[in-house]
């Protein structure tokens, strides 16, 4: 497949579940709380991915379950690469001492593993949708602070900045206006990346059952559906739509992230066969 | 000519740059003078501390540089002006053309938007007033069609072109005062040959500090020359005398370099700026050197009216 092929589908795959998640009141024939016939029954025309032990309709939880997921990932991610961003370009322009205390604490920050520290502030706090996106989109921009950083450090001496403080610009200035736009590639590539990370984290949430209780998410779906014997009753149609569903999406980031990366490095194409 | 009032006065400028094997003093004690409208052509080796002077002037080095003695702008001292004052001198009263044209354009904007900025800047013109000042600032430069030379974007500019953009950049606010670092630097002769001949225009009305290792070049702009090794001026006086009648050794040496005299390069290379020869700096690679030059540190004597050199064959106490 062609880069552009492996581009144009996977941005394809993404905006469906995009628009997916915004239409899921339409989509959906069901409400994903009610109960809505007999519980665990198979796929036929009234339930298209079949019913699971509270008689809720599956095929509708799974529309629904878009949002949630595609929320988490997003809001996530723009936190992180907004904040990575910010204190990236702050950190490798002013350099020096700044640099020097931005770096240390990113440097201790990283040594703590993002999930079970996750685990322990999303049980400190209330389970909620909002709170976990913030909470992982904080500590996800400690990487991106150092990608931007490195990038920052050899553009805030580069000639064309030294030409722009030569005609009496400000800092600010310099670093919105001539630094910003030339690492927003890269910053883009890191948010596709921290979205697909993110939705995975969200997913893993869900699943050990600290997902927020009131929206529903495939994490839950899974858990609940494995909690209930799924798989040696041969309920196929409970477990793996929501599992399917993550595959997909995480893929389609996936590439999409790979794809950014080779149009804006070519370098690269060389190294991935 | 006649010598109006000093416009920039350099005093005992050091510059160091703090490295492990110790401080690099890429400028060593430099006293020198700008008057109004006079350019002054600044030659020597590459690495002798000529662009560190410029950029200097400006304060556009890196924070951790060491710089101590005084530089006068119309009596204040820049060095010790709060940032916020220094950054309305620059660009509006001090413009500078920077060295490697190829990389001093940001590839993100069009060329017309970067001339629009500079005059933003200093100017308050927005929008399109701005975007029509920087096409008659390109024209100006004489650059071709420049209403639609504008909207395009520095790769797709010439060597030539971009050298003209940056100096159309650095004239937007029509400054008093311009620094050009080795505009002529990689362009072809027919090329360099104009570049020259608008530097003739836009020494006119205003002081130049024109900075190069093109000889020739300095020849046609410069009204008076320094020279500069190894972090300090060697010779200073005017452009015909001293590219003409040489008093330092140095100069002979480099002027015998040059392809139509000769070709003949100094031997040895430039001293280690960190540990300079304690003696005259030259010294080592003097063919005239005593055993006073490699002890004696000679300082700059007026050889004749206006006419300067640091050399022990005039420095005699």
């Amino acid at each position: 497949m062609s880069r552009k092929t492996v581009l144009a589908a996977s941005l394809g795959i993404v905006l469906a579940y995009c628009v997916v998640a915004l239409l899921a009141p339409v989509i959906a024939p069901y409400d994903p709380h009610a109960i809505t016939g007999a519980p665990l029954s198979p796929p036929d025309r009234e339930h298209p991915l079949g019913t699971n032990d509270l008689a809720q309709d599956i095929f509708s939880r799974l529309i629904w379950g878009t949002r949630a997921t595609l929320l988490l990932g997003f809001l996530g991610a723009t936190i992180a690469v907004v904040l990575g961003t910010a204190v990236g370009i702050i950190s490798g322009y002013y350099g020096g001492t700044v640099d020097e205390a931005v770096m240390r604490v990113i440097d201790v920050a990283m040594t703590i593993p993002i999930f079970p520290l996750l685990l322990i502030l999303t049980m400190f706090f209330r389970p909620g949708i909002y709170v976990t996106a913030v909470l992982m989109g904080l500590l996800g921009s400690f990487q991106g602070v150092r990608v931007i950083r490195s990038q920052v450090l050899s553009l805030a001496v580069a000639d064309f900045v030294t030409g722009t403080r030569a005609l009496g610009a400000r800092d600010g200035y310099i670093m919105g206006r001539h630094i910003l736009p030339n690492i927003l590639p890269l910053a883009g590539v890191k948010f596709v990346f921290s979205a697909q990370h993110f939705m995975l984290i969200g997913i893993g949430l869900g699943f050990l059952g600290i997902g927020d209780p009131s929206v529903v998410d495939w994490g839950q779906m899974i858990n609940r559906a494995s909690q209930n014997g799924a798989i040696i009753l041969g309920l196929w149609w409970w477990l793996i739509p929501p599992g399917l569903a993550v595959t997909l999406i995480s893929l389609a980031l996936a590439w999409l992230g790979y794809a950014c990366e080779d149009e804006i490095n070519p370098r690269l194409r060389l190294l991935r066969v | 000519m006649v010598m109006n009032k000093t416009l920039l006065e350099v005093r005992g400028l050091m510059v160091g740059f703090p490295t492990p094997d110790g401080l690099v003093r890429a400028s060593d004690t430099v006293d020198l003078e700008i008057y109004s409208r006079e350019t002054l052509g600044l030659i020597g080796e590459t690495g002798s501390g000529k662009t560190v002077l410029g950029m200097a002037i400006l304060r556009l080095l890196q924070p951790n540089t060491i710089i101590k003695g005084e530089i006068r702008y119309r009596g204040r001292d820049l060095l010790s002006l709060p940032e916020d004052e220094m950054r309305k001198i620059r660009g509006r009263e001090i413009g500078v053309v920077l060295q490697n044209s190829g990389t001093s354009l940001n590839p993100v904007y069009t060329v017309g938007d970067q001339i629009a900025e500079a005059v933003t800047l200093h100017q308050g013109l927005k929008g399109t007033e701005a975007w029509h000042r920087a096409v008659e600032l390109l024209d100006a430069v004489r650059i071709a069609d420049p209403a639609r030379m504008a909207g395009e974007y520095p790769h797709q500019f010439s060597g030539g072109m971009r050298e003209r953009a940056l100096i159309a950049m650095a004239l937007a606010c029509n400054p008093s005062f311009l620094i050009a670092d080795e505009p002529t630097k990689g362009l072809d002769a027919v090329t360099k040959r104009e570049v020259i001949d608008l530097f003739g225009e836009v020494n006119r009305d205003r002081s130049v500090l024109f900075i190069t290792h093109d000889i020739e070049a300095a020849r046609n702009l410069a009204t008076r020359v320094a020279v500069m090794y190894a972090g300090e001026i060697v010779e200073l006086g005017g452009t015909g005398e001293v590219l003409s009648d040489p008093a330092h050794p140095y100069t002979q040496g480099l002027l015998a370099s040059l392809p139509e005299r000769g070709m003949r390069p100094i031997p040895g290379s430039a001293p280690s700026l960190i540990t300079p020869p304690p003696g005259c700096r030259f010294s080592p690679r003097c063919g005239c050197a005593g055993e006073g030059c490699r002890t004696e540190h000679p300082g700059l004597v007026e050889v004749r009216p206006g006419h300067y050199a640091r050399c022990m064959l005039y420095d005699r106490g």
